[in-house]
């Protein structure tokens, strides 16, 4: 259990919110050109790194928006919050 | 016309707490985000939805509460006939807005149950089975707020110190009104 600030409601309880798995994964411009293995790699490979990570999250049982946020995996620090578009601030 | 039927079986009075539902009222969510929606929403319903998060406006039939960045409530202050689900609010919000594309009008009357929660003990009852921090929240007039109460998500408005609004969905309302009860006769 941990608080998570969202960047439009303020400071909530974690159970307020969904994960969203990893953040910053770009989708490819030409889908049909790759092959199945990239495609796979696109889909469903994830870094799931012990440590520092970029996560999407969504406020699920508040404003219901979707927002970045830096968490320690080990720890579930959050060392900071962005929006999405944003730059991650780490 | 759901909205005419009652979703809770009867009105419970506790020490420092009564619970009752207050029905047929308006209810209407708004979405936009472009400045004409603004102004339109402004003069449609003669006051300026709030821009500041976690905040209500009120005005003399309505009120709006701030739900997300681009989402908000509107309801009636006082309850409706009951021979009619044509509000005239919705049908000029409708021509303003939802005809000229600059936003959403949605009629959320019968999907929305409306229980007013009086009493000292309010905010012992939401610590009861909430994960939300009411300390700002019960000093501040008109502040909003959406999250669960019994894992049951909630919008509650606070219209005053210990007169507060509760907003449930009507197929979460009968459960919710019984842990209330269940709640409230321990407190």
């Amino acid at each position: 259990m941990f608080l998570i600030n969202c960047p439009f409601c303020g400071e909530r309880e974690q159970s307020e919110f969904k994960a969203g798995g990893e953040a910053h994964i770009v989708r490819p411009k030409q889908p049909t050109e790759l092959s199945d293995d990239e495609w796979a790699e696109y889909l469903f490979m994830r870094k799931n790194i012990k440590g520092v990570q970029l996560e999407r999250w969504n406020h699920i049982h508040g404003c219901r928006k979707w927002f970045n946020i830096v968490r320690d995996t080990t720890n579930d620090e959050i060392k900071a919050v962005y929006k999405m578009g944003e730059k991650p601030p780490i | 016309m759901l909205n005419y039927n009652r979703a809770l079986s009867d009105e419970k009075s506790y020490q420092d707490l009564q619970i009752k539902e207050v029905q047929p009222t308006i209810k209407l969510i708004i979405r936009g985000k472009k400045r004409e929606f603004f102004a339109a929403v402004g003069k449609s319903l003669n006051m300026l939805l709030p821009t500041k998060p976690n905040t209500s406006s009120q005005g003399e039939d309505l009120t709006a509460l701030w739900l997300s960045p681009d989402e908000w409530m509107v309801y009636s202050n006082k309850t409706v006939r009951n021979d009619t689900n044509e509000y005239e609010i919705e049908k000029l919000l409708y021509k303003n807005i939802s005809k000229l594309n600059l936003g959403a009008i949605t009629d959320v009357s019968d999907q929305f149950i409306l229980i007013n929660l009086k009493g000292d003990k309010v905010y012992n009852l939401f610590e009861s089975g909430c994960p939300f921090n009411f300390n700002e929240f019960r000093k501040k007039r008109g502040s909003v707020t959406q999250t669960t109460l019994a894992k049951i998500d909630v919008i509650i408005h606070n219209q005053n110190e210990s007169d507060v609004n509760l907003f449930v969905r009507r197929s979460f309302a009968q459960h919710l009104f019984s842990w209330i009860n269940d709640s409230a006769s321990r407190l």
